[in-house]
């Protein structure tokens, strides 16, 4: 060998500080596994699509280690990743077809629970688990990814702007309409259920 | 109704208030205008509620299984 070598110590020392930092990143990321997966599931229809959209994340995030900027959001940068994922591999599902105007306004679905049931006290339990995932995976995906970030992910909405690429006021409309829609959807579930 | 106009400025603050995205001056205002109007009180908890119940019922945990083949994907020490 000939010109100028890092001294082998040296290097050698670089190499170790290295993996023990990648080591360290892969711990923090695997922490995150149960919050990223709760979001996934939500995004996607099935279970399955879910873990496979959360195995090529970890999968992708682990080979950009270098790309994530130490002390930033690391629950963010993930998200990205994943969000980016389900566009570029085309797995959200189609538009909802059938949305129409939904101007009823945000009291709209515990106006229609109270007029079924005037003196409950907590009118939410009326509905059962199954119409509030049913009628979340109704809403259509650029309402419903916001709603999953903020509602079910615990982002902000300056996190959800980010991870999604859009405007902070996009966010902040998105999730009042996305809500509006599901309440609207959860309203027609909740008045099928008492027919 | 007359009731509905006044409480448009809450519909527009109840979301970031729920999300705690206001500021402390607004979170006050808000508080203020919700301990005054029971109309929007009682579709602030409403709300809350809602909130809560969709995170609960679409809490799915993750199979073992997927833990498993994640923490295989970690790279391995030399």
């Amino acid at each position: 060998m000939s010109g100028p070598v890092a001294e082998p110590e040296t290097s050698a020392r670089r190499l170790a500080e290295e993996a023990r930092d990648r080591a360290r990143f892969e711990e923090e990321v695997l922490e995150l596994s149960d919050q990223v997966y709760r979001v996934a599931r939500r995004l996607v229809p099935t279970r399955e699509e879910a873990e496979d959209l959360v195995q090529e994340t970890y999968a992708r995030a682990f080979r950009s280690w270098r790309s994530f900027t130490p002390g930033t959001n690391l629950r963010a940068w993930l998200m990205r990743i994943l969000t980016n994922l389900n566009i570029d591999r085309g797995r959200r599902e189609q538009r909802t077809p059938d949305v129409r105007p939904m101007e009823e306004g945000d009291y709209f679905l515990y106006n229609k629970l109270e007029e079924a049931t005037p003196d409950e006290e907590r009118i939410v339990e009326r509905l059962s688990q199954d119409s509030v995932v049913q009628a979340l995976a109704g809403v259509p995906h650029d309402f419903r990814d916001v709603i999953v970030l903020v509602d079910i992910g615990d982002f902000s909405y300056g996190e959800a702007a980010q991870i999604l690429d859009i405007p902070i006021g996009t966010v902040m409309s998105r999730l009042h309409r996305g809500r509006r829609i599901l309440k609207s959807r959860l309203a027609e579930v909740a008045v099928g259920e008492e027919a | 109704m007359a009731f509905e106009s006044i409480c448009e400025k809450c519909e527009e603050v109840l979301q970031p208030y729920l999300d705690r995205e206001l500021d402390e001056a607004e979170r006050r205002e808000a508080q203020a205008h919700l301990d005054e109007c029971g109309y929007c009180a009682k579709r602030y908890h409403f709300e809350e509620d809602l909130r809560r119940f969709v995170r609960q019922a679409c809490d799915e945990p993750m199979r073992p299984e997927l833990k498993a083949k994640l923490a295989a994907l970690r790279t391995p020490l030399l």
